[in-house]
C-alpha cells in the first residue's frame, strides 16, 4: 500500500512538474506577443533571392502588404514566386494559446540568451504539423522557425532584424528548403525506373526594406488577392 | 536564282503546299483559344509542384508561354508537314512524267537540285516562321506580355525568363528551330530522290522521325548510349535558349551536327539525282 502511495505521489509530482515546463515554456512567447500587439499592419519592399536548383529566377522583387492577424498581400508587376512557409513575418503567428508549446533547450544564440521550443499546433488538421523555435530572450525576438519534419519536408527560416520605427521587423530572412514535390500519390518515393522521388531543395534569401507601418490598410486591399494567384 | 524562283513558285501553285499552313494555323488558334477557357487548369498542372511551396504572382499564362507550350508541343509534328512538300519536291517530277522534260533543258541537273534543295529549305523556313508569328501574335494580343516560366518536367525544373530578354530568346529559339527542322526536309529530299511517288518519302520520312524519337526517349541505358547518334536528340536545341544559364557550348554543338547532317543528306541526293538513269 505504500508503495502504491509513493508511486501515485511520484506520479502527481512529475505530472505536476511536467505542466509546470509547458506553463514555463510557453511564457517566452509572451513577450513576443506583447512587442507586436501594437503592430496592426504594414506595408514593405520585398527582394527575393533563389538559391534553388529547381527554380532558376532572377531576384524578383514586389512590395507586399501585412494586415493583422493574417491578412497577406504581394503586389508585382511582374512574375513573382514567394514561399508558402517563413517568408514572411507575421507575429500573430504564434499566439500561445494555438499550441502546445515545450521547452527543448536553453541556449546562446548569436551572443545572447535563447530558448528553443517546440510548438505543436491545438488544430490537429492544421497544415503545419508542429514548430521549434528560435527566441532570442534578451531583445523577445524569433531568431529561428524550424518547420518541423512532417510528410518530408523540412523549412528552416533565419531572421535578421532592424529598427523600423517603434518595431524590430526582419530586414533579411534566409530560408533553407527540402522538400519533396508535390507529385501524384504513388510517385512520391518512387518515380519511373526507381528514380528517387524529386526534392525541392536550396536557399531563398529574402530582403526587407522600406517599411510603412501601421499606416490603416484596409480589407478591401487583399480581396483581389485570391483572384490574382493562380490556383 | 531563277531556277530557285521557279521551283518556289511551282510548290506555292500547289494547293497541298497550304494543307501545311492551314492545319498550323487551325491547331494553333484552337489551342489559344482552349487554354485562354482553361486557363486555371493548366497552371495548377504546370504549377502543381511548385504550388504547395510557393505563392505565384502575376501574369504567367502570358502570350510567350503559350508560345513556348505550342513549340513544345507542335515540334514532333511539324516535320509531317515539311515532309508533305520537301517529300514530294523531286519524286513528284518522277509521277507526273516531268523528269525527262525537266532534264533536257539547258540547266544542268546539278543547278537543279540545288535549286530544289534551297526551295525545300525556303518552305521550311517559312513555315516555322509562320507557325512562330501565328503563335506569338495572337497570344499576346489574346494572354498580353511579361515573364516566360518554363517548365522543365523531365528534368524537374522551372526558369523564369525576364521579359526584357524574352523576345531575343524567342527569335533564337526560332532560328533553332528552324535549323532542326531543316535535317527532316534534307532527310525528306533525299528519299524524294531515290523514289518514284511522293508517299513513300513523306511516309518513310515520318518513320524515321518517329523511330529515332521513341528509340531516344526510352529510359533504359541501351538506348541512353544510342541516343548521341540520332539527329532527334539535337533537334530539340531550340529548347535550350530558355535555359538558364544558355548553354552555348551544347546548342553550338547541336547547331553543328545537324549542319553536318544536312550537307552528308544533300550531298547523297546530289549524287543519286546527276547519277539518275531517266531512260528506263
Amino acid at each position: 500500500m505504500k508503495k502504491v502511495l509513493f508511486l501515485a505521489g511520484l506520479l502527481l509530482l512529475l505530472s505536476t512538474e511536467r505542466i509546470q515546463a509547458q506553463e514555463d515554456a510557453s511564457r517566452y512567447l509572451d513577450p513576443i506577443e506583447k512587442k507586436y500587439s501594437g503592430l496592426k499592419d504594414y506595408i514593405v519592399d520585398v527582394n527575393v533571392h533563389f538559391d534553388i536548383e529547381a527554380l532558376k529566377a532572377p531576384d524578383l522583387q514586389a512590395k507586399l502588404y501585412y494586415k493583422a492577424p493574417d491578412k497577406m498581400k504581394v503586389e508585382s508587376k511582374r512574375i513573382f514566386f514567394f514561399p508558402q512557409e517563413g517568408g514572411f513575418f507575421n507575429p500573430s503567428l504564434f499566439k500561445k494559446k494555438n499550441f502546445d508549446v515545450r521547452l527543448v533547450e536553453r541556449l546562446v544564440y548569436d551572443d545572447r540568451k535563447a530558448v528553443r521550443l517546440k510548438l505543436t499546433p491545438m488544430d490537429t488538421d492544421a497544415f503545419n504539423k508542429g514548430l521549434v523555435l528560435t527566441i532570442d530572450t534578451d531583445r523577445s525576438l524569433i531568431r529561428e522557425i524550424k518547420i518541423s519534419p512532417s510528410e518530408g519536408r523540412e523549412v528552416k527560416a533565419t531572421m535578421d532584424y532592424g529598427r523600423f520605427g517603434n518595431f524590430e521587423l526582419p530586414a533579411r530572412i534566409d530560408l533553407e528548403l527540402d522538400i519533396p514535390s508535390d507529385e501524384p500519390s504513388g510517385m512520391k518515393e518512387f518515380t519511373q525506373f526507381g528514380q528517387k522521388a524529386k526534392r525541392i531543395s536550396g536557399k531563398v534569401e529574402i530582403t526587407y526594406s522600406n517599411y510603412r507601418i501601421n499606416v490603416g490598410l484596409s480589407d478591401e486591399i487583399f480581396k483581389e488577392t485570391e483572384s490574382r494567384k493562380p490556383k | 536564282m531563277k531556277l530557285f524562283w521557279f521551283e518556289t513558285y511551282k510548290i506555292f501553285s500547289r494547293w497541298r503546299t497550304y494543307i501545311s499552313f492551314g492545319f498550323i494555323a487551325l491547331i494553333v488558334i484552337m489551342t489559344e483559344v482552349v487554354m485562354k477557357l482553361s486557363a486555371n487548369e493548366i497552371l495548377y498542372r504546370m504549377m502543381r509542384s511548385f504550388q504547395k511551396d510557393f505563392l505565384i504572382f502575376g501574369n504567367v499564362l502570358n502570350g510567350w508561354f503559350i508560345t513556348a507550350f505550342i513549340m513544345n508541343s507542335l515540334h514532333i509534328h511539324i516535320p509531317f508537314f515539311i515532309t508533305l512538300v520537301a517529300g514530294d519536291i523531286v519524286s513528284s517530277e518522277a509521277t507526273s512524267g516531268t523528269v525527262r522534260l525537266l532534264l533536257i533543258r539547258p540547266p544542268s541537273r546539278s543547278k537543279i537540285i540545288t535549286a530544289k534543295y534551297l526551295t525545300t529549305l525556303f518552305y521550311t523556313t517559312g513555315l516555322v516562321i509562320f507557325l512562330g508569328l501565328i503563335c506569338i501574335i495572337p497570344g499576346l494580343l489574346l494572354f498580353g506580355n511579361g515573364d516566360l516560366i518554363m517548365n522543365y518536367q523531365t528534368k524537374f525544373r522551372i526558369v523564369l525568363i525576364p521579359e526584357a530578354e524574352v523576345p531575343l530568346r524567342m527569335l533564337l529559339a526560332f532560328t533553332a528551330a528552324v535549323w532542326s527542322m531543316t535535317v527532316v526536309a534534307s532527310l525528306a529530299f533525299l528519299f524524294s530522290t531515290l523514289a518514284e511517288n511522293s508517299i513513300g518519302p513523306i511516309i518513310g520520312t515520318m518513320a524515321v522521325v518517329i523511330v529515332f524519337l521513341v528509340l531516344g526517349n526510352f529510359p533504359f541505358d541501351f538506348f541512353r548510349l544510342l541516343s548521341p547518334y540520332l539527329f532527334t536528340t539535337y533537334m530539340v536545341f531550340w529548347q535550350r535558349f530558355f535555359d538558364d544559364p544558355i548553354p552555348w557550348r551544347e546548342i553550338a554543338r547541336s547547331a553543328i551536327l545537324l549542319g553536318l547532317h544536312n550537307i552528308g543528306l544533300f550531298l547523297i541526293a546530289f549524287i543519286v539525282f546527276n547519277r539518275k538513269d531517266i531512260k528506263s
